[in-house]
């Protein structure tokens, strides 16, 4: 599902492919993760989310890839 | 025995600043992920010993996701592991994310100390770790460190030798993050804190309103800055300096010199209405100095100065993200700023960061750009230098006509090219303000790498034309390319000598365009075609080292192409 700005959710999961789950993982976000989105830019812009201590930029098309539900 | 020393790290840990500190080599070190793109290496007395220290690219995980991981797991694996030690830079402030990469070096075998980087900006962020916990918990050297003030190096050096290697059952990435997160609870208390006028700022220049009124601001600002540091030194400093002190000296000097032969020639050029002028001469003694570092060099300064202040602020991976839209357009991804900024130094540092991208498709694009539509400074200061007398128009309309191309290039270029441009994934530090004293350093080292690499191809350059005119030999040239300049771009056929030599060095070129009391309208088409055409050798070199002899002439053939219909358009539109 999709959430607002400033919302906070858990990662269910991460869709395409295994090269960009284990990127994410090792960067910190995987199955049971809880994110806090920080915001977006456009329509179809990068998503910038917290997760951990950490801020991460990402493209549009990898947020959508990135299954999330909100608690 | 250990015979290399590694340090190893999540991208934007401060490996750099650590290694600077451990081998006294300075290398470059930013407050973004990739700014170490070449291996550096350095030595460090241990004990009687010297031992090579090996920085390695920033990497989350020993199994590698890009090439510069690859290339960081690669050299790990060089010597067998009991003759290394590896120092795991961590940054303080986000244990838990880093600890990923130490369990896993841990579990593999190899010798680790760990180096808790920036711990002061912990305390700063209401983060307190309990050291030697985590050194009870983990079993290796845990060594607290502020590598920017050296606070802890000295103890590090001394605690290498107490790494050893002891392997642990491999886990996977799931696991490991569980066993963190246990770590995590008995190590890490975290005070909450009201958000601090920091974190304020670091919030909204990622949000899209805030976000882009603050880059139009710093942008505008930067700009502006760039402008007011470079002529003030300009008008304050190096003006005075040739006006009133090298020129009188010069010309007492050569005053005995009554027969104005090669030499003369050669050294200081010719006399306008008797009197050196530094911006027609064209001597060795003369222009070429002048060029340099009369009008170049003061606007080197000022632009690196804002640049490696945006840089260690953290300020550039958040342009980043709010230009990823358009960037995508042009098929590449918002981190093609960094490459893009780096090219408005200098071409040769942008080309060779171009490797922060992951495809070849995009590091073309992104090379193909920088070379035609991004000028480096010394280019943009001879420009200031000879349009700024016209009016700010003349000067705009280059930077448009350059603006233009890149949109309209880097949208064919994404239509047209095969290939996939990777999604943007990037971490975003924080904001640090590094002391003044660190900022001096780098600025030295940017300035010192300009001064060694243009002085030499400046001088040489300029004695090698002085003597292809004295004896004509340019004549040949110009009767072979008058008819193209002449006809297709309305600049006189002496223009064509400026052209060619934009091969060398650009702002060497603009300078040659100076005595030929061209017309604004022409200065302009001049100009243009300089920064669009060839890049010069340096440049070239590098792009033959990163695209490949084919991708070189692919890169090349758009370079002329464009070249030629930009300079023609220009004619019809400007002369006419």
């Amino acid at each position: 599902m999709q959430i607002k700005a400033d919302e906070k959710a858990k990662v269910l999961e991460i869709l395409g492919g295994t090269n960009l789950e284990s990127k994410l993982l090792s960067m910190g976000v995987y199955k049971g993760k809880q994110v806090v989105k920080l915001s977006h830019i456009g329509l179809k812009g990068p998503v910038v989310i917290k997760s951990g201590r950490s801020i991460l930029a990402l493209g549009h098309s990898v947020a959508e890839k990135i299954i999330v539900e909100k608690e | 025995m250990i015979k290399k020393i590694y340090l190893i790290g999540n991208p934007n840990v401060g490996k750099s600043v650590v290694f600077s500190r451990l081998t006294g080599v300075q290398v470059i070190s930013s407050n973004y992920p990739g700014t170490t793109v070449e291996i550096a290496k350095g030595y460090l007395i241990l004990g009687q010993e010297k031992v090579e220290v090996v920085d390695l690219p920033g990497t989350y995980s020993l199994d590698p996701t890009s090439g510069a991981e690859e290339v960081a797991v690669s050299l790990l694996k060089e010597l067998p592991k009991d003759q290394i030690a590896v120092i795991n830079i961590i940054d303080s402030t986000n244990l838990e994310r880093n600890l990923l990469l130490t369990v896993q070096l841990i579990e593999e075998g190899y010798p680790v100390v760990l180096c808790m980087n920036m711990c002061d900006d912990a305390g700063h962020r209401g983060v307190y770790i309990d050291f030697a916990k985590l050194e009870e918990l983990l079993k290796i050297p845990v060594i607290a460190t502020c590598a920017l003030t050296g606070q802890g190096i000295k103890l590090l050096t001394e605690r290498i030798n107490e790494a050893i290697s002891a392997p642990k059952p491999g886990l996977t990435h799931q696991d490991r993050w569980l066993e963190i997160g246990k770590i995590i609870e008995q190590v890490q208390r975290l005070e909450h804190r009201h958000h601090t006028f920091r974190e304020i700022l670091e919030d909204a220049s990622v949000r899209p309103v805030t976000g882009l009124i603050m880059a139009v601001g710093i942008i505008y600002a930067a700009f502006k800055f760039v402008r007011f540091a470079g002529e003030g030194i300009i008008s304050r400093i190096t003006d005075p300096l040739f006006m009133n002190i090298y020129r009188p000296l010069l010309e007492k000097l050569s005053a005995p010199w009554q027969e104005k032969g090669f030499f003369f020639h050669l050294l200081i050029g010719d006399l306008i209405s008797g009197k050196i002028d530094f911006k027609q001469s064209l001597g060795v003694l003369t222009t070429a100095p002048y060029i340099e570092f009369g009008m170049v060099l003061p606007y080197v300064i000022s632009f690196y100065f804002i640049l490696c202040l945006l840089e260690d602020i953290g300020y550039l991976p958040r342009l980043a993200v709010l230009l990823d839209n358009l960037l995508h357009r042009l098929g590449l991804h918002g981190y093609a700023v960094i490459p893009v900024l780096l090219g408005f130094g200098c071409n040769v540092p942008g080309i060779l960061s171009t490797r922060v991208l992951e495809s070849k498709r995009e590091r073309f694009i992104a090379c193909t750009i920088i070379s035609i539509g991004v000028p480096c400074v010394p280019l943009q200061a001879m420009i200031f230098g000879l349009l700024g007398k016209f009016g700010g128009w003349y000067v705009s309309g280059v930077y448009l006509v350059l603006f233009a191309l890149v949109i309209i290039l880097g949208v064919i270029l994404n239509r047209t090219l095969t290939g996939y441009s990777p999604e943007f994934l990037l971490e975003i530090p924080p904001y640090r303000f590094p002391p003044l004293l660190m900022l001096w350093k780098k600025l030295y080292l940017r300035i010192k790498g300009f001064l060694v690499e243009a002085l030499p191809v400046v001088l040489l350059g300029v004695c090698f034309i002085n003597i292809l005119l004295y004896f004509k030999l340019f004549d040949f040239v110009t009767a072979i390319f008058a008819p193209v300049i002449h006809g297709l771009f309305g600049l006189p056929k002496e223009a064509v000598v400026a052209l060619a030599i934009g091969f060398l060095r650009k702002d060497v070129a603009v300078g040659m365009l100076m005595p030929l009391g061209l017309t604004a309208n022409q200065l302009f088409i001049g100009a243009t075609l300089l920064a669009i055409s060839f890049p010069c050798i340096a440049s070239f070199v590098v792009l033959a080292k990163e695209l490949g002899i084919k991708g070189l002439i692919k890169s090349t053939a758009i370079m002329v192409t464009i070249s030629i219909i930009v300079g023609s358009a220009l004619h019809f539109l400007v002369l006419h």
